[in-house]
């Protein structure tokens, strides 16, 4: 409805549907969410898959470009890419600088790693203890304000994994959809586990687009929600062995049926 | 009083664009501060450390013993020629993990090597290397006739060395020493990669919450030049002190 009343689409879908491409930043950061396949040399996973799909939405060929966590916004601002699905959560500050579709496609919080030894259960049980982030990690004030950890961020999540490996924190804590794909399939982290229940600063994954491109984001948006309606999260999340099984896409699905 | 001044001074750098908000934040300024104590004390132990394993490469390195040399020879072509980030993560992240399994296998559950000891290690090192290049210039300048003259008095290598070729060495070596421990100064700052708490870890944890990058870099920048400028000031009196009469002039 909002975009039937503009006179014109943005520029963005305008060259969007003129070029028949979409440019689309993805994060890869290793494991189910986005990963290189070392045979095909091709981007796999969660982020890609939900790049071509959108691409498809949108009637037009996919064009993958890898981005940085540090940098993505710069990619997206300079017009490197159209559309970033790079696991980047929506939060009020970003929200205010770049434009978004509204639908989450997925929701992470942190989940923290901690030695199965360690006797530590609960948030409060980090009170006074070091514990490892990554530089710039959204968790670090919480951590710190909340529950009174002493935080100590690294140059990147592996940097502050080995950190915690080497025993200079009690735990590290990342978001959840790196923590327990790492800790379910990889023998290296036997002795680790996920005792912590909940998730720090849980936020919703969604499509982001330059600010105000208000028909770009109506046309993501639409291809997102039928994402929901026909189940194809759940199953694309099924298929890639991402668990736990987030809670938000059934529910969401839900939601969405009832509301056509 | 001392915060009113502050937020007056806050409030004039607004209109120019530069917004120092964070100095109000007790936690923030504090933090920033203890950064700022941190490259300091590192530098004030750095300094010392990397000067004396300089000596102590290059006596090696000059010393006549053929393998002593040549172990200490690679040493110093394996340390010089990698950057000193990645032997940081080789040592703390690499080293220091296999060290923590190792005393837990032996049943003790910490390890007492923390972050900013091996940024010393790491930093003294390194830079050692580059003072034991500087010093063996400098030693290989003393002119033979001199050590000759020394021999003659029945001086013992080790006399040599401590009486005759390092004092003479210093000297010629010393602009190149200043130079090496102004960019030791500014080296210090690979110890944000770990988390040790120097002036560019906490300003990095202050600017990815508020965004305020340039502020923070100014700050960076002027911390460094001071201490870099107090590093050039010393080595050119100690120059000026040691200047030998009849030489170079």
């Amino acid at each position: 409805m909002l975009c039937g009343s503009a006179a014109h689409a943005d520029a963005t879908l305008d060259r969007i549907k003129e070029r028949g491409k979409v440019t689309i930043g993805v994060l890869i950061n290793g494991g189910p969410f986005g990963s290189i396949d070392p045979a095909t040399q091709q981007l796999v996973g969660w982020n890609p898959e939900l790049a071509q799909a959108l691409a498809k939405g949108l009637g037009v060929q996919a064009d993958l470009v890898q981005v940085q966590t540090a940098t993505r916004v710069q990619f997206l601002q300079a017009g490197k890419v159209d559309l970033l699905i790079a696991s980047m959560e929506l939060n009020p500050d970003r929200a205010e600088s770049l434009g978004y579709a509204p639908t989450p496609f997925y929701r992470v919080g942190g989940a923290a790693a901690v030695r199965k030894d360690s006797g530590i259960t609960r948030w409060e049980d980090l009170r006074g203890k070091p514990v490892c982030v990554s530089q710039g990690s959204s968790y670090a004030k919480p951590l710190a304000n909340e529950y009174g950890a002493q935080v100590h961020g690294y140059k990147s999540a592996s940097d502050s994994l080995l950190a915690l490996k080497g025993g200079n924190c009690v735990a590290a804590v990342h978001d959840s959809t790196l923590i327990h794909p790492l800790l379910n399939q990889n023998p290296e982290w036997s002795q680790y586990g996920t005792p912590i229940k909940g998730q720090i600063l849980p936020a919703d994954s969604v499509v982001w687009t330059r600010k105000g491109e208000s028909d770009t984001i109506a046309a993501v948006d639409k291809v997102v929600r039928s994402w929901h309606r026909s189940g194809w999260l759940i199953d694309t999340e099924r298929r890639l062995n991402i668990t736990p099984p987030n809670p938000l896409l059934p529910e969401l699905q839900t939601r969405l049926k009832t509301a056509s | 009083m001392e915060n009113t001044l502050l937020s007056d001074a806050v409030q004039a750098l607004k209109p120019t664009g530069l917004n120092y908000e964070f100095l109000l934040d007790a936690s923030e300024r504090g933090a920033f501060i203890r950064g700022l104590g941190v490259t300091l004390e590192l530098c004030l132990l750095t300094i010392p450390c990397s000067l004396l394993a300089g000596i102590a490469l290059a006596a090696m390195l000059t010393s006549g013993n053929r393998p002593l040399a040549g172990v200490t020879r690679a040493f110093v072509e394996i340390t010089r020629s990698t950057p000193t980030l990645v032997q940081l993560y080789c040592a703390f992240l690499v080293l220091n993990m296999l060290i923590t399994q190792q005393l837990r296998e032996w049943g003790v559950s910490s390890n007492p090597l923390t972050p900013f000891i091996w940024v010393v290690v790491v930093v003294s090192l390194h830079k050692g290397v580059f003072h034991a290049e500087a010093l063996r210039a400098g030693i290989e300048a003393v002119p033979s006739t001199t050590l000759e003259a020394a021999r003659s008095l029945g001086l013992s290598r080790m006399q040599l060395l401590s009486r005759v070729q390092l004092p003479l060495a210093l000297r010629f070596a010393l602009p190149s020493l200043v130079n090496n421990v102004v960019d030791l100064v500014k080296m210090t700052a690979v110890a944000s990669a770990i988390a040790v708490g120097d002036v560019t870890y906490e300003s990095i944890m202050i600017w990815s919450q508020r965004d305020n990058v340039l502020e923070l870099l100014l700050l960076i920048l002027l911390w460094f030049g001071l201490l870099t400028w107090l590093v050039s000031v010393a080595g050119r009196r100690l120059e000026h002190r040691l200047r030998m009469p009849g030489y170079g002039q």
